[in-house]
């Protein structure tokens, strides 16, 4: 062991002895020049010596050597480095080549002492490099065998394959865990093993399969039955399978949902309880809020009636008016939580389209100041009756309802009508930035400025819900001629067939009201006195036969203060008036029966002529149906014969004249 | 309040004492409600320069048409007598001549072959009948009519 012992001289028998070793060998310096190789090694990497020595080991072997990857150079680098650390031999991992050999090298590191004297490298063949060597699935694995372990080896769900006859082909432990067969047991069955009665009824199974046949997938969700005979609630999804666009089978993934669907169930029942909660209570609050409402309103009317200063009465007013308000607040509510839990039922009645828009008109006429100009365009050729509901048509014209209404028949086909309804209004208008939320629940867009009508801001999207339940739309457009808005929508109705059906409905469409009921609430005094500054600059046209009636009318409307009324004495004559004079009169007085040509007749040639002056019907039948035939003909109101006075003026005391 | 009660009571039946008064004795002639618009028209109650000449207008409007109706009742023209009776029953009911309109509407309804009710009578003749009947009333009616509204307005009122 002593430190510096002279080596023997090296003979030529140990040169010999080197080159001859079946070894491939290179002896390198210790800065890695090679200094010496074994013929063996030439003979191996085909190499003259010339060429080999005196060269660094680094560039040569990465000039002999094709590496498939340059990265195991390192390998060597790092083992002699390894090595020479250590003082200890060691081997590189194998270095690949391109000639599909790998080689390995053993590093000997030969210290004198503490110096290094040389690096022995040993080159031995390595393992054949395989192509997927890097790939996740291992070398010695391939791509088919990497997924058929990781089909079998999925827990979570059952995949296995079919043949093109429906039987199962192969198992996954998934499809063990979840259905309980074990892999011999199921081999060959067909799946409909895994159906239920029902669904085996109907044919399930074979059906899944032409569909998917036909469509590439088929998926179902489903109760589907275990070993045991418990059942899961089951996602499926099958896939047809083809091979050289051949079909060989079907692939089938099975998934347990039946956590989820329970899940889900409990939220769905939950959410049923919840919102039938709210619609009880809602309704019961409302039920609960309405009755003493009813009855404070009632009070309220009393007091009304009874002699009260001016100033109590003011005050009376507004207890009245602001009950109203909240009552239709309460409705408002009720109805929008009907109409969103589904509760909202349609009837099927006799509407008179015409009756119900005069009726909203007139009610919300009663309702605004006297101000505002209401006028009312009914379409010559709006049907007089139609099947439906009059009673949500008239909800959503209310809610809705605004300054200026027209109806139309928008389009017809052999069973149905669908008519149009508008509100045109010059009033404030909707910003454009409102006007996406119109519709929306609880919104009210001008909330900054005073706002003369309160609500709930629930009115718009009732009138939505209901005219969707009614078969139509419902919009808003800018008006194009003024500030304002127009809204709009449409309802479909029935045709009613025959005259028989016709008479079949006794009930009396609720629309159908006393032509004056509205308007007696306001006094007569009030009335006579508005009509009074109105009528003096007024025109009037008096259609009538009789002279006697004729010099009556003429008496009562004078006394009214009309000073310019022209007469004519039947409807061919009136027609000819009007069309003459198209804007001179401001309403015309109307008698039904006349010779030569009638009421109806004259007023409806009128509306063709497109001249809409209100026409106020005068008739002598007081029968139900005659409002209705007036108002069909394009007449904005009728009074019945003989003419009684309080009854003209609040006819005339209507919207018409207040241009 | 009580005051404003009491004050309102006498007031109307002061009211009513001025209309009803002279009206009482057109008897089921003439409904009150109606005539007494008619009469409101007047600017003066002594002069009554509205309600007169209407009034006179319309028994020379009925006798016209009575003599009209006889002309169609000769005829047998149910069409002609019904469309007369409803002219007339018109200005009756203006005036609120209670009867005379009724006989007219049994004319126009006749006219119609129906019945007050309104069911179907066949029979022309019947309803020429009962026309000529009705006819015979409604000049009764007049003529009766005429004379207590000659007293009323205490003018002589020719026919």
């Amino acid at each position: 062991m002593a430190p510096s012992q002279p080596l023997p001289p090296a003979g030529p028998n140990l040169d010999l002895l080197f080159d001859l070793a079946p070894l491939p060998l290179l002896v390198l310096s210790p800065a890695w020049r090679i200094t010496k190789a074994s013929a063996r090694f030439l003979t191996d990497w085909r190499v003259a010596a010339a060429d080999c020595i005196g060269q660094e080991l680094l560039p040569f072997v990465r000039q002999q050597l094709h590496l498939t990857r340059p990265s195991h150079l390192a390998y060597l680098t790092s083992s002699i480095d390894d090595a020479v650390a250590a003082r200890a031999e060691r081997t590189t991992d194998p270095i690949n080549t391109t000639a599909a050999v790998s080689w390995r090298a053993r590093v000997i590191p030969v210290f004198n002492g503490h110096e290094l004297l040389s690096i022995l490298l040993e080159w031995s063949d390595g393992p054949p490099p395989t192509q997927t060597e890097d790939d996740p699935a291992k070398p010695g694995l391939s791509i088919d065998e990497a997924f058929r372990i990781f089909v079998q080896g999925v827990k979570d769900y059952a995949i296995f394959l079919l043949d093109t006859k429906g039987r199962i082909a192969t198992w996954n432990a998934g499809a063990q865990l979840l259905k309980g067969y074990k892999r011999d047991d199921i081999i060959g069955k067909h799946f409909s093993i895994f159906y239920g009665r029902e669904d085996l009824d109907i044919n399930k199974p074979q059906m899944e399969l032409d569909i998917c046949l036909r469509e590439g997938r088929v998926e179902d969700e489903g109760w589907r039955y275990k070993q045991d005979g418990s059942r899961f609630w089951a996602n499926v999804i099958i896939t047809a399978v083809y091979k050289d666009g051949e079909h060989v089978g079907f692939g089938k993934v099975t998934r347990d949902l039946t956590e989820r669907k329970s899940a889900e169930s409990r939220l769905i029942a939950a959410y049923e309880e919840s919102e039938k909660l709210k619609y009880d209570f809602l309704a019961n609050m409302s039920h609960e809020i309405r009755t003493p409402m009813h009855g404070m309103l009632s009070a309220c009317s009393l007091l009304r009636e009874m002699p009260l200063s001016d100033k109590q009465r003011e005050i009376v007013g507004i207890m009245d008016e602001s009950g109203q308000v909240l009552l239709q607040v309460i409705n408002d509510i009720l109805d929008y939580s009907k109409l969103t839990s589904g509760h909202f039922s349609i009837h099927s009645d006799v509407v008179g389209i015409t009756s119900v828009v005069t009726s909203v008109v007139r009610t919300s006429q009663a309702t605004l100041p006297p101000s505002v100009h209401f006028e009312l365009f009914l379409a010559p050729d709006l049907p007089r009756s139609v099947q439906g509901d009059p009673l949500r048509y008239r909800q959503i014209l209310q809610n809705i309802g605004s300054i200026r209404v027209q109806a139309s028949v928008q389009s017809e086909d052999d069973a149905s009508y669908k008519i149009l309804t508008e509100v045109i209004d010059t009033g404030i208008g909707v910003p454009k930035d409102a006007i996406s939320n119109l519709f929306t629940p609880f919104t009210q867009f001008n909330t900054t400025t005073v706002n003369r009508s309160q609500g709930t801001g629930l009115g718009l999207s009732i009138a939505k819900s209901l005219a969707e339940l009614l078969g139509g739309t419902i919009g808003y457009l800018p008006n194009p001629d003024h500030q304002g808005s127009i809204f709009w929508f449409t309802a479909r109705f029935k045709k009613i067939k025959s005259l028989d059906q016709m008479q079949n409905w006794n009930t009396p469409s609720p629309a159908a009201e006393s032509p004056t009921s509205p308007a007696a609430e306001r006094s007569m005094e009030e009335l006579q006195q508005e009509l009074g500054a109105l009528s003096s600059t007024k025109n009037l046209l008096v259609v009538e036969d009789n002279l006697i009636n004729q010099k009556v009318m003429m008496g009562m409307l004078r006394t009214m203060g009309f000073r310019n009324i022209g007469l004519a004495t039947n409807g061919a004559e009136a027609l000819g008036t009007v069309r003459s004079k198209p804007a001179a009169y401001d309403v015309v007085l109307m008698d039904i029966n006349m010779p030569v040509m009638d009421g109806h007749a004259a007023s409806k040639a009128i509306r063709a002529a497109g001249i809409y002056v209100p026409i106020i019907a005068m008739t002598a039948y007081a029968l139900k149906g005659d409002r209705e035939r007036c108002l069909e003909h394009g007449m904005n109101d009728y009074i019945t014969k003989p003419v009684d006075r309080e009854q003209l003026i609040r006819a005339l005391a209507k919207p018409g004249l207040r241009r | 309040m009580m005051m404003e009660i009491n004050d309102r009571d006498s007031q109307d039946s002061q009211d009513d004492q001025e209309e009803f008064d002279p009206m009482a004795e057109f008897g089921d002639h003439v409904e009150d409600a109606i005539f007494s618009q008619i009469l409101e028209m007047d600017e003066s109650e002594e002069e009554r320069e509205f309600s007169a000449p209407l009034i006179l207008g319309f028994f020379e409007q009925a006798t016209e048409t009575f003599d009209k109706m006889q002309v169609a009742l000769n005829d047998g023209n149910l069409e002609s007598l019904s469309s007369l009776g409803h002219f007339l029953k018109g200005s009756s009911a203006t005036l609120g001549f209670n009867k005379i309109r009724d006989s007219c509407q049994l004319i126009q309804q006749y006219g119609h072959k129906l019945d007050v009710d309104g069911s179907a009578v066949p029979d022309e003749q019947l309803c020429l009948k009962y026309i000529a009947d009705a006819l015979e009333a409604a000049k009764v009616e007049t003529e009766e009519l005429q004379k207590l509204m000659r007293k009323f307005f205490g003018q002589p009122a020719e026919c």
